[in-house]
């Protein structure tokens, strides 16, 4: 039954989406406000009820006045599902961002919100100052906005809150995860956050114990193996020290982490079809292959150019200083193993050549990894492969590539032209984000790099990212992540519908 | 005449005395600055303060300690007596012992997978640290029950919309 009544449905469909959205991450509020009261922290307590509360509010104002939908939910489209995953970002960039704020922590809202959606887009730079000193509930909070960012927020919360999801691929296609393990989405969603606890659990643990081993008392060998188990899976790289990896100052802890981000950076259906015994998909799998070579290389290429420096003389640093970054930016994780002015003091313009490389090609598609996603690189490099052989071959052979993702899929003109236009814009932003850096009096380097790091979502730093940059950067920067993370086409729909909206007004 | 020379010969041999107190003084060196010229400093002897962060995490006959003097941080590699001697760790609740180090400063520390370091020679601890007192503002606390109540009544509201529109 149609019980939409003039041309302004769409508002009241993404209301009540929208709304669904805030109340579930407000819901997820209570968890750090369980760590405050256990660890007796009673103003970050405050903190994340004012904002649950709020958070509360807002949802459910936003679900009551889009009430309508419940009846008729036949009229959800792609566009409504785009629109609510770019817009929710936005509302909970802001929501999200009070406990930092009421923590004293930053310097600004802008701040604030810069590490938000730091955290939500798996970037991992950080703004928040004096993070020795900051409470475990706002550090539980930081690195469940990355984990839960790096899984999926929207689809989280529609999953689990409401009860019918027969649409609810819309909203996956909205924040970048479109794949089908299983015919429903309901289905799906829960085998991705499956794979995801179970590895929280193994994570967690190991790292845990390799804590305890390496010095740290129990409880906290346990925060930090759960933080740094969510920044490593979600390819997150936000830490609870300032010195990030440097803090730990351990071999095994750093080799616990590449394996976990290395996990985290693969495709969701490959960890699928690996746990349902489809092993050889490991190997056969386009985005692997890509994975394996490109971070083959650059790892080869930069430990090679490193050695001509003498900065280190033996196969261990090469290893923790070298390839531990080279990984961790590949995998667009950016937990870093040495301070972020030494890219720029060290490494020399190739050796930041190679990173601004990795981070910009990043991880795979349907990950909780950033970049243009090594997918979108092995149906490019094949599709040229394809285009060579086709003009060296007879005009009468008709033949058609194929390549493995999952399954055989044919290398059609459809699948190259998106990867292309999604590279494009990808480097446009990119190219956009060095330009100002540069405007800012940045080196061309410097600026190229930390442009990278926020475009693929990475979160390695060159020394440009401090709250002492100038705003429009900042601003710039939040949007490049927001951007990388949806990958452009949510974005484009909210403006497109924005504008939309207008144009009907103005018409009225 | 003479008087006077003697006089002005007191006075500069105080002030050289002062100066040289200064370049004493002088030779504390910030972290960041170490990062900054690492080529320069590497292998040199320094001597840096700063914050005990964290906690001290024990490796056989030595320790690590984490500390921050504001413009960075580091890891000082220090005998376990020494560790020992650190009461307090700087943390959401504690401020740590202001700890001042002399060590040998490694830009890629051969020992430690080229972790950039400072191996001590001594530890001074210059300040004890202390466990700060948390207030909760008032109006921080009345805003937060004002917000919870409107965030029920709310709730109230929603679920008889949302029965009413079911049904």
């Amino acid at each position: 039954m149609n019980t939409f009544k003039g041309r302004f449905y769409s508002i009241f469909i993404i209301s009540y989406y929208t709304g669904y959205v805030i109340l579930g991450i407000a819901l997820l509020m209570v968890l750090p406000i369980l760590t405050a009261v256990g660890l007796q922290e009673w103003n970050p307590f405050w903190d994340f009820v004012i904002t649950m509360a709020i958070s509360v509010i807002l949802g459910l104002l936003l679900i009551i006045i889009g009430k309508q939908t419940r009846l008729n939910k036949s009229f959800v489209q792609w566009k409504h599902g785009f629109v609510v995953a770019s817009l929710s970002w936005i509302i909970l960039m802001f929501l999200c961002a009070v406990p930092y704020l009421l923590s004293g922590h930053v310097n600004s809202i802008l701040d604030a919100c810069f590490d938000v959606m730091s955290g939500f887009t798996t970037t991992g730079m950080v703004l928040t100052q004096d993070l020795d000193h900051i409470s475990l509930s706002l550090n539980m909070w930081r690195h469940m906005l990355t984990f839960i960012g790096g899984q999926g927020m929207i689809v989280l919360a529609l999953t689990f809150l409401l009860k019918e999801t027969g649409g609810a691929y819309i909203f996956y296609v909205g924040e970048a995860k479109d794949i089908d393990l299983v015919p429903n989405v309901k289905g799906t969603a829960r085998i991705i956050w499956k794979i995801s606890m179970v590895y929280l659990l193994i994570g967690t643990t190991a790292l845990w114990l390799d804590g305890m081993a390496i010095g740290l008392n129990p409880l906290s060998a346990f925060f930090n193996g759960l933080f740094i188990f969510a920044s490593s899976w979600s390819t997150g790289g936000f830490a609870p020290y300032t010195q990030n990896m440097m803090y730990y100052h351990s071999f095994s802890y750093e080799n616990l982490t590449i394996i976990f981000f290395i996990l985290g950076s693969l495709n969701f259906g490959l960890h699928y079809a690996i746990l349902s015994g489809n092993k050889k998909e490991l190997l056969k799998n386009i985005e692997t292959q890509s994975f394996f070579i490109t971070s083959f290389l650059a790892s080869v290429l930069a430990v090679m150019w490193l050695a001509r420096t003498g900065v280190y003389n033996d196969a261990i640093a090469m290893f923790r200083r070298v390839v531990y970054n080279v990984l961790s930016a590949h995998t667009t994780t950016g937990f870093g193993s040495i301070y972020a002015r030494q890219f720029a003091l060290e490494w020399g313009d190739f050796g930041i050549l190679i990173l601004v490389i990795v981070m910009l090609i990043g991880g795979s598609a349907c990950s909780t990894a950033g970049g243009f996603k090594g997918l979108r690189i092995g149906i490019i490099f094949n599709s040229i492969l394809a285009d060579v052989k086709r003009l060296l071959a007879s005009e009468r052979n008709v033949k058609v590539f194929r390549f493995h993702h999952i399954k055989d899929q044919i290398l059609a003109d459809g699948p190259v032209k998106a990867s292309a236009l999604i590279i494009i814009c990808y480097l446009i932003t990119f190219a956009i984000g060095t330009l100002i850096g540069t405007f800012y009096g940045y080196p061309l380097a410097s600026a190229a790099f930390e442009s990278a790091s926020i475009t693929g979502n990475v979160g390695l730093s060159i020394g440009i990212t401090t709250p002492g940059m100038p705003a429009a950067m900042k601003v710039y920067y939040i949007i490049a992540m927001y951007l990388g993370r949806l990958e452009f086409l949510s974005v484009f729909a909210l403006i497109g519908f924005i504008i939309g909206g207008i144009k009907k007004c103005w018409t009225k | 005449m003479l008087d006077k020379i003697i006089k002005t010969l007191i006075v500069t041999v105080s002030l050289l005395f002062c100066l040289n107190g200064g370049v004493l003084a002088a030779d504390l060196v910030e972290l960041n600055q170490l990062v900054e010229n690492a080529e320069a400093m590497d292998g040199q002897i320094v001597t840096v303060t700063g914050e005990a962060i964290g906690e001290a995490m024990e490796r056989g006959d030595h320790a690590w300690v984490n500390i921050n003097d504001g413009t960075n941080a580091m890891g000082i590699w220090m005998p376990l007596d020494d560790a020992q001697r650190i009461k307090m760790f700087g943390d959401y609740k504690h401020i740590g012992d202001q700890l001042q180090v002399t060590g040998v400063f490694n830009r890629a520390c051969v020992e430690h997978g080229g972790d950039v370091d400072i191996h001590s020679n001594s530890i001074t601890i210059m300040a004890a640290g202390y466990a700060t007192t948390e207030s909760v503002p008032a109006p921080k606390i009345i805003i937060g029950l004002v917000l919870v109540c409107l965030a029920f009544v709310l709730g109230l509201i929603y679920l008889k919309v949302i029965k009413k529109s079911d049904g």
